[in-house]
């Protein structure tokens, strides 16, 4: 057993047509043994960006506390992304036992917004998915019924409907994961 | 302690005198006001925001041009080894009235800044970033033990996607602020009244060199060519470039929108 | 084996734990408290590695009475649940971790609210409506996801915690004697016989 799988709890975001949306269960567990049913993995780190951390819980909470920023503007999503990285690399040598997925709306040039995810290793190996990202216990399950589910341009009630399914699927067939499921869609 | 010009509170760079000064960063501002001439130009200065979350700017006419004047004392120095005008990163430019050598020792860690941000955020800081940054080097150099006040001022051009071009001057004393015209150096009241009179909110970035090359021109001891001068321009990327400019350090560099113009082109500006 | 509980009611939280002072095999001691008031309104049942506990229970007494003494007023049980759980995140990372188990039960005297939270010595922290430690908690988390009702009377509170007490002697090979079980709520923390 894994310090990965210690706690168990899956996240996965999804991009849609000019949406995003992020989704992870809410147990918190010893192993197999559920300790709670309402534990937060996904924050907001701004009005454009939420940050799911699957993983050690100590960590999360320790991450959370820590991404806290100081600079007069809005952070956009790719910076944010270089910025997790950036500070889990930092712990090569003893990492943080988290795998952080990302979901935001980055400002275009042109004043729209273009729909971003992203996630990274424990040491903070960038992956720019073009269609959705996933980590945690049940990553293995949720890359099978998303790459199922998925399809480009989504609208966002398609969207929601998309990555609900995949996740409550997913984490039915992952004895770590469950509890209970919250979804965000931007 | 010595009791001749400022007193004994002259030599002491951390004790206020009397009347509530730091004579050392006074003596410093005098060392910037022997040195010579440098100016900056920021073309429209007004934001042409297309929503309120979106501050990005750009307009065919803008730009910022910082120059100033390359002095060598003797005919025998091989001035091309002189650089006055400074690229910190692709998107910032800065130029210097004042003392040579504490203005090498700013760049570094100007350019180790910048290097630092890439590294974490993966793009290069916004102009207010990095002015603040080298603003807190010198600020630093006003009460530690030890040291003196850096001997220069600075003018620093940038261009970044949130706050558009922006043209700051950083002084001594550590504190730093915006203009849309300035000027340091020996010359800088004549060169401000003159800036005054010439500067309209809406200069192309065209006029701003030509304005930058009559306002160095007053004033000026010799010959002005384009050995005598340094020049450097920021300018700002259209909407066509930037859509498909790199968004991610994953992907690319970015464009550079700061650049020295080469002898060759201020010879041509000259010759206008 | 050591055991504790805690649950939470209509305005208060129950906290139970063992009185067993166990070397190995051999019991030294049955009438230890391992349930420290924190300030007037605030317990924590402590567990794990003998000398640990003792250590970290006073270190956290300590600094919890320090900031009451400097500021005036306690920390709400959400707050002293931070401070305890990152106090034991960084201990984690250090050269010699401390191996204590808590669980944290406390009356908001300002939102009128009893909050109850489960901490681990890996600094993991998250309130629940009621939690365990030891290898008790495999039957009473079990007990108590049936019979538990955050609206229940302290009498039946009371009935609850007893049947996890029961449960406990009754299927576990290894089981504590006797508990000690506490009590907060709006009026304060104090000891109630079972």
């Amino acid at each position: 057993m894994s310090i990965m799988q210690y706690n168990g709890g899956s996240v996965i975001a999804m991009v849609g047509k000019d949406c995003v949306a992020i989704a992870s269960d809410l147990r918190l567990g010893n192993q197999a043994l559920g300790i709670s049913a309402n534990f937060q993995k996904i924050f907001p780190v701004s009005d454009r960006i939420y940050l799911g951390l699957p993983g050690l819980a100590t960590d999360v909470t320790t991450l959370v506390n820590m991404y806290t920023i100081k600079e007069e503007r809005e952070i956009e999503p790719e910076t944010f992304a270089h910025l997790v990285s950036s500070t889990l690399y930092e712990r090569r040598f003893g990492p943080y036992f988290i795998e952080p997925v990302m979901a935001g709306l980055s400002k275009t040039p042109s004043g729209s917004f273009k729909p971003f995810i992203a996630a990274t290793d424990l040491i903070g190996c960038l992956n720019f998915a073009k269609d959705f990202v996933v980590a945690g216990t049940a990553s293995e399950k949720l890359f099978g019924v998303a790459e199922g589910l998925w399809e480009p341009d989504m609208e966002p009630e398609d969207l929601f409907e998309t990555i609900s399914q995949t996740m409550l699927n997913a984490v039915d067939r992952d004895a770590y994961s469950g509890w209970g499921v919250v979804v965000h869609v931007m | 302690m010595a009791s001749t010009g400022g007193g004994a509170y002259s030599y002491s760079l951390t004790v206020f005198s009397p009347s509530g000064k730091l004579v050392q960063i006074e003596h410093a501002l005098a060392a910037v006001s022997q040195g010579t001439t440098s100016l900056g130009i920021k073309g429209a200065p007004y934001a042409v925001r297309n929503d309120i979350r979106c501050s990005l700017i750009y307009s065919a006419s803008n730009g910022i041009v910082i120059a100033t004047e390359k002095k060598s004392s003797s005919i025998l120095i091989d001035d091309s080894m002189l650089e006055k005008v400074a690229v910190v990163c692709p998107n910032i430019g800065i130029v210097y009235s004042g003392m040579g050598p504490d203005f090498r020792v700013l760049i570094t860690r100007a350019r180790k800044s910048a290097q630092a941000y890439w590294k974490m955020y993966g793009e290069y800081p916004p102009t207010r970033v990095l002015t603040q940054e080298i603003a807190n080097v010198m600020q630093q150099a006003t009460q530690s033990g030890g040291v003196r006040p850096y001997g220069v001022s600075l003018l620093v051009a940038g261009w970044d996607i949130t706050r558009g071009q922006q043209l700051f001057q950083v002084d001594p004393s550590g504190s730093f602020w915006a203009w849309k015209a300035s000027a340091i150096g020996k010359n800088m009241v004549n060169a401000k009244t003159f800036l005054e009179k010439r500067y309209n909110d809406d200069i192309s970035l065209e006029d701003a060199i030509h304005t930058a090359l009559l306002t160095l021109k007053e004033g000026f001891e010799g010959q002005m060519t384009e050995k005598t001068i340094e020049i450097g321009v920021i300018s700002v990327p259209t909407a066509a470039e930037l859509e498909e400019a790199p968004m991610s350090a994953a992907i690319g560099r970015p464009k550079p929108t700061f650049r020295k113009l080469t002898e060759e082109e201020i010879r041509d500006y000259l010759a206008l | 084996m050591e055991t504790s509980f805690a649950l939470t009611g209509k305005g208060y939280v129950l906290v139970a734990a063992d009185t067993t002072s166990a070397r190995s095999i051999v019991k030294m001691k049955i009438d230890e408290d391992k349930i420290k008031d924190l300030g007037s309104h605030l317990l924590m049942a402590y567990s794990g590695e003998p000398g640990d506990t003792v250590q970290f229970a006073e270190y956290v007494e300590r600094n919890i009475r320090l900031f009451q003494i400097r500021n005036n007023y306690a920390l709400r049980p959400s707050a002293a649940a931070s401070w305890i759980r990152r106090s034991l995140a960084q201990s984690l990372r250090s050269r010699k971790p401390y191996s204590v188990n808590l669980l944290l039960g406390g009356y908001d005297v300002a939102a009128e609210e009893p909050h109850l939270y489960w901490i681990d010595y890996l600094g993991t922290s998250t309130e629940v409506p009621f939690g365990a430690h030891g290898y008790g908690s495999y039957f009473a988390l079990s007990l108590l996801d049936r019979y538990h009702d955050p609206d229940a009377s302290l009498e039946e509170g009371i009935a609850t915690l007893k049947r996890c007490i029961d449960e406990v002697a009754k299927r576990l090979v290894v089981s504590p004697g006797k508990y000690k079980v506490k009590v907060v709520d709006k009026d304060g923390s104090r000891e109630i016989e079972i």
